[in-house]
């Protein structure tokens, strides 16, 4: 199947070196201490996060450090066919894994030893990249609820098809069988702290491709910082500062 | 999990009490509803409602299947509720398992009758595309995004909306078959089913704290109630299910005084939430 057109657009429309459009927004649970949804093109997921907190189980209390915790989940009607989800299955254990050891690398846990952080991502739609979609969103809700970090982490996938770099895959050019690179970026430090990727790829155009995805994570970064700027603003407004 | 200290619980009750609640609300009054439709694109109809700080998605996705071999003559319709985490750490891994089954059921009883199909709000003959042999098969999803109490209501109305929100794709049997082979269909991409949803009953749901009972409780105000009456009620203000959770018992006499109070919120229930779906939908096809 063709994924790149001879004029150079893909199934979508977009160039190779394109991103779907993203769009944040801060507070979408009231509930929780921070909470953000992210949409990339049609994947859209809600991040919320409680605490720092208590421990709740008080055998897994650090001293030294907080506990992160986090739980990725998807709707039944997330998908394009509808899902009985067996809550907890391999797959989102996995992702719950790989957000939670990423958001861990980037927050200041030692400042809050004895205490939880508890991360709940919920997909709503996918559509390809829910993991890049779900560390970014997760970001957000951790800026929003205040907790200290290193740096934003942001996250975006590129692919190589039909010999061209693709940025951000969507889910049919994610299934296509390709190679599939998700990057996860301190864009400040300039040091990655998630990679992973399926197929095989030479390694030149492995690295064409990183760049092309480290290009993405720093646009997400951008979007992301302008996001927290009109929020913070806002509040700054409310308070009548 | 509601923390609250004594004098905050007595704040509450004398409040309700005195008919004047802790946002300023009386006793039968609703919080604002906002409404959104069309929120899930892959589904064939959705929808989103916010009641303050309850925040609720439903959508609608049909499938063609078969129809059970007792009721040849009707589609099937199946709720799930699923209570995310993001509301609650509490729902974290299975800890909403509990909550979302009751949910479910409470739903099923509300909206769809009696086990043979009668008396459902959804008209499901209208779903049976050949008679004994296809059907379609609506499983409405809820999913419980942010929990500030009265959940049961606003996945009601949540399901309500996503229903006259649903389009189901017409389908045409190619004539000519015959009656035991399978049916060629052609499942048309360009028309569309509209339900009729005016006879999909909202549901209300009595909270009783102290002596009175309130509408549209937050979860500080349940984590004081002694029971809960869910009723849902139809346009033609009759009853299509009653629910009643809580421990502490109830004098008859006072279910059926909650029930004509329901009928009569219902009406200003039912009139706020069509228009707002009526805007919603207006909204969308602009958009």
């Amino acid at each position: 199947m063709e994924y790149v057109s001879p004029e150079g657009l893909r199934l979508d429309g977009r160039r190779p070196m394109e991103m779907r459009q993203i769009r944040a927004e801060i507070g979408a649970v009231s509930k929780a201490d921070g909470s953000a949804v992210f949409e990339m093109g049609n994947t859209k997921v809600i991040a919320a996060v409680y605490g720092p907190r208590q421990v709740q189980n008080k055998s897994q209390q650090m001293n030294d450090q907080a506990l992160v915790r986090c739980e990725y989940s998807m709707a039944n009607f997330s998908t394009g066919d509808r899902m009985r989800k067996p809550k907890g299955d391999r797959r989102s254990t996995e992702i719950s894994l790989v957000i939670r050891q990423t958001m861990e690398a980037c927050i200041l846990t030692h400042l809050m030893p004895h205490s939880q952080i508890d991360i709940f991502v919920q997909v709503l739609q996918a559509d390809g990249g829910t993991r890049s979609a779900c560390i970014n969103a997760a970001t957000l809700a951790l800026a929003d609820a205040g907790i200290p970090m290193r740096d934003l982490v942001t996250s975006c996938s590129a692919g190589y098809l039909n010999s061209t770099p693709l940025l951000d895959l969507n889910y049919v050019e994610d299934s296509a069988g390709g190679a599939d690179v998700t990057l996860g970026i301190l864009p400040k430090l300039d040091k990655v702290t998630l990679l992973q990727m399926d197929s095989k790829l030479p390694i030149d155009i492995l690295e064409n491709v990183m760049q092309l995805a480290i290009e993405g994570c720093k646009a997400v970064a951008n979007y992301i910082r302008e996001i927290l700027l009109e929020n913070t603003k806002q509040l700054e407004y409310r308070r009548g500062v | 999990m509601v923390g609250l200290s004594l004098g905050e619980q007595h704040f509450i009750q004398g409040g309700i009490a005195q008919d004047l609640r802790c946002d300023g609300r009386k006793r039968l009054a609703y919080r604002p509803i906002s409404v959104e439709t069309g929120v899930i694109p892959q589904a064939n109809g959705s929808a989103r409602v916010r009641m303050g700080a309850t925040d609720v998605i439903a959508s609608v996705k049909a499938e063609l299947g078969k129809p059970s071999l007792l009721q040849p003559n009707k589609g099937k319709v199946s709720i799930y509720i699923d209570c995310s985490s993001t509301a609650e750490p509490a729902f974290e891994g299975r800890g909403g398992d509990e909550l979302s089954a009751e949910l479910s059921t409470a739903l099923q009883r509300c909206l769809l009758g009696g086990k043979s199909g009668a008396g459902a709000g959804i008209d499901l003959s209208s779903l049976v595309v050949i008679d004994g042999k296809i059907c379609w098969d609506l499983y409405i999803d809820g999913l419980v995004v942010s929990s500030d109490g009265n959940l049961l209501d606003a996945l009601g109305a949540a399901i309500k909306a996503a229903l006259s929100n649903t389009g189901i794709p017409r389908v045409h049997v190619a004539a000519g078959a015959s009656s035991d082979e399978k049916p060629e269909l052609d499942v048309s991409d360009e028309e569309f089913l509209q339900f009729d949803t005016s006879s999909v009953p909202v549901i209300i749901t009595l909270t009783k704290v102290g002596k009175h009972y309130i509408v549209d409780a937050t979860s500080e105000e349940e984590s004081q109630m002694s029971s809960a009456v869910s009723i849902s009620v139809n346009r033609q203000r009759s009853i299509c299910g009653i629910t009643k959770r809580g421990g502490a018992g109830l004098d008859p006499s006072i279910i059926l005084d909650m029930i004509s109070v329901a009928q009569h919120v219902s009406e200003q229930l039912i009139n706020k939430l069509d228009s707002e779906i009526a805007s919603a939908e207006a909204g969308d096809d602009e958009s």
